[in-house]
């Protein structure tokens, strides 16, 4: 528990340092727990999820960092690695390839790479990922786009 | 020990003027071994060398002890970082990637060092350069720490004590991937040995570690397997060829090597693996059919059965003596029937009519479940038959040889034919448990392979019932006796010449049956040939990668002047006229 929280607070002050350095992530940690985080992550260039800002939510274990947090999308998105319904994430590094040697700030670059490129072959959205392996790229870029415009970008007017 | 039958075995072997005899003798004495005398004791000029030869390769599997297992992985491992000047940590890692073959690192490491040393993390230097000051950062909970409180892998990463500790603990306490286990950095695979977490984690964890590694040196290496019986520890390192996987453990399991179901020769693996499928799979339909009692068919009483052969007698008054299996009587089980027992005869049961139920019978035959039915009873009730052997096998080595040896007034070396007798009727019921697995699959349309099986099936059952019968009731009256008496004599002889027939006999049933019951295609079904012939004349032809097993036509059966007994099927020098296992008069 203490190891947690001090490794959670060195990072937290990590953060306000380097608010600047990545312009794609945006860490806030919650006012009155500091096992609780949001981040608000770019949608990359050239996906079908530019321009929309992503919201994701952190539950950090007390056994953080030899145990990997929990991470979701809070934001819709349509992406074969992400459930469409609860915004679970597939991803190696947030279950047996966590390195207690990441921080919430590279979990964020890794799904931001991982919206980049998907594994169309563990899909948590089947939808999606059959788009994808039968080589419907505009469908599945379509689909993406109208959820991006949908649930990520701010509405206009 | 020895029978008399087991002495004119002897002297056959010095009054016979070619091998193929020799042999023959050797196979029905020798079950384990048999395939490996075949290949060796043939035909060649240096027999003295062979035969040594041949008793080495009898066990083609070695049974491993927790400490034999230790001694072997440390030598190993001392083996390869001798050879490739590396420690020892880095040793068990190589060889554990390996599945535990030290030739096949040394092939590895000597065709490319870099691939192998960066393929599992073994580098040679720091990948990366620490700055020099005296404080370092601990690259998971990010505090300061003077730099003699820093450790690192081979690769430099720097990382506090407690979050190693921590690290590793977490991978021991996820299983045995800890064997693998790499710097904590994302971008760094630089193997963390043994001698590291030795230094870092508790008793505790090291010990789980130790056990993993250990585990990983039987579990990973593909010539090692843990004994699949409940509770054994002992690991069995199977050295011979894909001929023969029977193995058997210290702890008295026997199972095959292949499959690790219990071991089920003469039925290969696929089809026991099919069996037990089918057997898990009908077990609902299964449980009321052999619930625990059958009435008894005169006095529809309930029995339990409790003996271990198949001739049953109802409690006084009703006396009624019957058969478990088809609770018919037993009287129907004569010799007029063909043998004393022939309850195995499904098809012909049903055709004479026998039974009151018949007509019923008749109908449901066609039904498959009937037909399934029929041979699951008769397995599991083999398996029962085998498991009350084995504990009356217990009981006789542990209580009753003390008492039978005060008795009769002989040291207790000269009633070991008893035990024999006995161990051979455990071995036999489990061969014959299995022929019912294989009669299930033999195809209905083969009728001459079917009626030559079940030949040599009822052949085998009667055989053994005389002998269990032998073994269990006729050593009553010796137990009980007072003193030492005369028959005790013919009872040994008998005893130990049944125990040399049935084994015999078995021997060449599992031949039979393992090599296809290819026999029928050449010769009448009814003939009683044995492959043991065709096997023996096979191997004369030299190192046959098929042996005994592999069976020839029968035709062969005359080139080697061998004679077949028509009563027993025991096979007889060309000279005799009489049967030398049981003095039938050659045909």
């Amino acid at each position: 528990m203490q190891a947690s929280r001090a490794r959670l607070f060195k990072e937290y002050k990590e953060v306000q340092r380097e608010k600047v350095a990545d312009p794609d992530i945006q860490l806030v940690c919650d006012d009155s727990n500091i096992f609780k985080w949001t981040a608000l992550i770019k949608g990359p260039s050239e996906t079908p999820f530019e321009g929309g800002v992503f919201q994701l939510a952190f539950a950090v274990p007390e056994q953080y960092p030899l145990q990997p947090p929990q991470v979701r999308f809070l934001t819709k998105i349509f992406h074969p690695n992400v459930h469409f319904k609860t915004g679970e994430i597939c991803l190696d590094i947030l279950k047996n390839a966590w390195s207690p040697a990441w921080t919430l700030q590279s979990v964020c670059r890794a799904i931001i790479a991982l919206m980049a490129h998907p594994e169309p072959d563990s899909p948590l959205n089947c939808d999606s990922g059959n788009l994808l392996r039968s080589g419907d790229l505009r469908g599945y870029y379509s689909m993406a786009r109208m959820y991006t415009k949908l649930a990520a970008m701010p509405k206009k007017g | 020990m020895d029978s008399e039958d087991d002495m004119h075995d002897a002297n056959d072997i010095e009054s016979m003027d070619d091998d193929e005899g020799f042999y023959s003798d050797e196979m029905g004495m020798d079950y384990y071994g048999s395939d490996d005398d075949v290949d060796v004791d043939f035909g060649e000029d240096n027999e003295g060398i062979k035969r040594i030869e041949a008793s080495r390769a009898e066990n083609n599997f070695i049974i491993l002890k927790e400490s034999d297992i230790k001694q072997r992985q440390e030598e190993d491992i001392t083996s390869v970082s001798t050879v490739l000047s590396i420690s020892r940590a880095a040793s068990s890692i190589l060889l554990r990637y390996y599945n535990w073959s030290v030739s096949e690192v040394h092939e590895a490491w000597f065709a490319d060092e870099d691939k192998v040393r960066k393929t599992f993390g073994l580098l040679k230097k720091p990948a990366i350069q620490l700055p020099s000051s005296r404080e370092l950062t601990c690259g998971i909970c990010f505090e300061a720490f003077h730099r003699g409180s820093i450790r690192s892998a081979a690769c430099g990463h720097p990382f506090c004590c407690a979050c190693w500790e921590g690290y590793i603990r977490t991978s021991i306490s996820d299983g045995p991937g800890c064997l693998i286990l790499r710097c904590p950095d994302p971008s760094c695979g630089a193997a963390v040995g043994q001698d590291m977490i030795t230094m870092l984690v508790s008793d505790e964890d090291n010990r789980k570690y130790s056990r993993y590694l250990l585990r990983s040196y039987i579990e990973d290496n593909k010539k090692t397997k843990w004994c699949p019986a409940p509770g054994c520890e002992y690991a069995v390192n199977f050295v011979g060829d894909d001929e023969n996987y029977d193995v058997s453990c210290l702890c008295s399991y026997g199972f095959c090597w292949n499959c690790t179901e219990e071991a089920h020769r003469p039925v290969d693996c696929s089809t026991v693996s099919k069996w037990i499928m089918k057997n898990s799979a009908e077990s609902e339909n299964m449980n009321w059919i052999l619930a625990n009692s059958k009435p008894c068919p005169k006095c529809k009483r309930p029995i339990e059965k409790n003996q271990g052969c198949m001739h049953m007698t109802c409690t006084p008054p009703c006396k009624f003596e019957f058969c478990w299996l088809c609770l018919g009587a037993w009287s129907d089980h004569g010799e007029r029937t063909g043998g004393f027992y022939a309850c195995n005869r499904y098809e012909a049961a049903k055709q004479e009519g026998v039974y009151d139920e018949t007509e019923r019978r008749r109908e449901m035959a066609k039904n498959s479940l009937e037909r399934y039915t029929h041979y699951y009873e008769r397995w599991a009730s083999n398996q029962l038959s085998r498991q009350k052997a084995l504990a009356d096998l217990h009981q006789m080595r542990t209580v009753h040889m003390e008492k039978l040896s005060d008795i009769q007034r002989e040291p207790e070396s000269q009633l070991k034919f008893i035990t024999d007798a006995w161990q051979q009727i455990v071995e036999c019921r489990r061969v014959l448990k299995w022929t019912y697995a294989y009669g299930y699959y033999l195809p209905e349309h083969e009728h001459a392979k079917r009626q030559f099986f079940e030949y040599l099936q009822g052949e085998a059952e009667s055989g053994l019932e005389r002998l269990h019968q032998c073994a269990e009731k006729e050593l009553q009256q010796f137990l009980s006796a007072d003193g030492p008496s005369k028959e005790f004599i013919d009872f040994h002889t008998k005893l130990a010449g049944l125990t040399g027939v049935t084994k015999n006999y078995f021997e060449n049933l599992v031949s039979a049956l393992e090599n296809g019951l290819s026999d029928v295609d050449s010769q009448a079904a009814c003939s009683g040939s044995s492959s043991k012939n065709g096997g023996s004349s096979k191997a004369k032809g030299g190192k046959g990668k098929g042996t005994s097993r592999a069976g020839g036509s029968s035709k062969n059966v005359d080139s080697t002047g061998m004679w077949t007994c028509e009563y027993c099927t025991y096979a007889n020098s060309k000279h005799s006229t009489t049967c030398h296992m049981c003095h039938h008069q050659r045909r």
